[in-house]
């Protein structure tokens, strides 16, 4: 399988007034095409600051970094809807901003909708729907601009447990139907085991990779991985190698 | 978010509108009232001779001022003429207070570098550089338009890059991940989300233009409610005073709903934020 992203020996340093923050270290990792990787580690760990690298935020401090989709899909927390803009305008808002809004594209980004249950809601404001519908909206805002890739950013985090599983489910669904390739940063273990092929653990500050999890799971969707009997086994040794960094 | 469904409504539901409306029927009814009491009282005591109307007028004479300027056609000249530099001063003021909010959120170098200016600025008195523009703008209507106009810049910069400043730096983050430029971040982030707080420095902007103009006619000026109120003051015609007093707070009162309005049509969105 050929890759789409290769991080290998980066440092990021991150400057301020108060002093100098050693966020990672050398920190290598390699997440194939089509793959699901799900990062999880302590809070403020750095986790966030690699996916920013991987957009082209974020610079690394030293090492190298390649990654295969020069404009990678980014999904963050909160799904930040243009509340002045219709559903239809905010999920072309990425086409725009890229002057790329052919007809084509306007048609596949409206298709996803269609595809996804929420073309009905074409012509709503964000403010009549609900959290999971907007964070779906959000999602197909960023698959508009066609990326291969997929960075998601603790993407379920502000919603309530039910909408967070059910919306799990779905995304993992609409990835898994688009092809895309997937790396997913978390605090939620089971999230992490449930939605994903890869589970990699950071260290705390400087983070790097502690340890690396191939999951073995027979059943393929999230909802179901839940009860299946191999996922409290990943479950109990993600979480213990999670406590020992956090009262390291 | 679901709309109750009013056809369906309770007794009781019924009681509780019809209490409500009842409230605000007699809120209203106060309102009138209350200027109805003071107009009365104010005319009462200058007619049994409790106040001179000589000095405190009253409400029949005002009126009859107002009658008399309309008669003789100057009530309109100076009302054209007040309203003429407020609103231009308000609009250009505006304008060029936005122009200026929109570089120092573009450059925060730009907008550290001037900060202390800009405080400055905004603390001084205005007024105080009354004498600086006649000599510049000459005694005229220039020189009361920039009076109004830099009062009400400095207001507008002031509000409206404070409400850049709100609109979250995640927001501004979503844009990049999009790979959106900074100007684009601004035209279709930055601007329409600050179309509330622009509607509320606009009703700022607007008190701050009439203060601007009058205190212009006050310093220099033939013509303008400014300058009827310090005529009649100083000839001691309180009736001439008055009057322009009455005629300018139905004007602001005008403009400042205008504004309101406008804001309500506009912001209609950040009610259900």
């Amino acid at each position: 399988m050929s890759k789409m992203v290769e991080i290998r020996d980066v440092d990021l340093i991150y400057h301020e007034m108060q002093g100098e923050t050693l966020a990672l270290r050398g920190l290598s990792m390699d997440v194939a095409q089509g793959e699901f990787v799900s990062v999880v580690g302590p809070s403020g760990c750095g986790k966030t600051s690699m996916l920013s690298m991987l957009a082209g935020l974020l610079q690394p401090s030293g090492g190298t970094l390649w990654v295969g989709d020069s404009s990678p899909g980014y999904m963050l927390q909160r799904d930040h809807l243009l509340d002045w803009r219709t559903i239809e305008g905010n999920i072309l808002l990425g086409l725009e901003v890229k002057r790329i809004c052919s007809r084509e594209k306007r048609a596949y980004a409206l298709s996803l909708l269609e595809k996804y249950g929420l073309y009905e809601f074409k012509d709503a404001y964000p403010r009549q729907l609900s959290g999971g519908m907007r964070q779906k909206v959000a999602l197909i805002r960023t698959l508009a601009c066609s990326p291969s890739l997929l960075l998601l950013d603790e993407p379920f985090s502000a919603l309530d447990f039910q909408t967070r599983v059910r919306l799990a489910n779905e995304v993992y669904d609409i990835i898994r139907r688009e092809e895309k390739t997937a790396i997913l940063v978390t605090h939620d273990i089971s999230e992490a085991i449930s939605m994903s092929d890869r589970v990699i653990v950071f260290s705390g500050r400087p983070a790097a990779v502690k340890a690396e999890h191939r999951l073995q799971l027979k059943e393929s969707t999230p909802l179901r991985r839940r009860s299946e009997d191999g996922f409290k086994e990943y479950f109990d040794t993600i979480w213990k190698e999670l406590d020992n960094e956090e009262n390291r | 978010m679901k709309k109750i469904d009013n056809t369906g409504q309770s007794e009781q539901h019924s009681a509780f509108l019809r209490a409500q409306a009842r409230k605000t029927r007699l809120i209203h009814l106060m309102r009138y009232l209350l200027l109805a009491l003071f107009l009365l009282a104010w005319e009462m005591a200058a007619c049994v001779g409790w106040i001179d109307p000589f000095i405190v007028s009253s409400p029949s004479r005002v009126a009859a001022t107002i009658g008399r300027l309309y008669q003789n056609g100057e009530l309109f000249l100076h009302i054209g003429v007040t309203l003429f530099e407020t609103v231009v001063g308000f609009l250009i003021g505006t304008l060029l207070g936005t122009l200026l909010a929109m570089l120092l959120w573009w450059s925060r170098t730009l907008s550290r570098i001037l900060d202390p200016y800009l405080v400055v600025l905004n603390a001084l008195p205005k007024i105080a550089l009354g004498p600086i523009l006649i000599v510049w703008f000459g005694a005229g209507v220039k020189s009361i338009i920039v009076m109004a106009l830099l009062i009400s810049t400095i207001v507008t910069v002031m509000s409206v890059l404070a409400g850049f400043m709100e609109i979250t730096d995640e927001k501004q983050l979503l844009m990049r991940t999009l790979g959106a430029s900074k100007w684009q971040i601004l035209r279709m982030v930055v601007l329409p989300a600050s179309v509330p707080t622009f509607m509320s420095a606009l009703k700022i902007s607007v008190g701050m233009s009439w203060v601007g103009v009058i205190v212009g006619e006050y310093l220099v000026s033939r013509a303008g409610l400014g300058y009827l109120i310090v005529y009649g003051g100083q000839v001691f015609k309180l009736d001439l005073v008055m009057a322009s007093i009455v005629v300018l707070c139905a004007l602001a009162a005008i403009m400042y709903y205008g504004v309101a309005y406008l804001e309500k049509r506009f912001a209609h969105w950040r009610a259900h934020a």
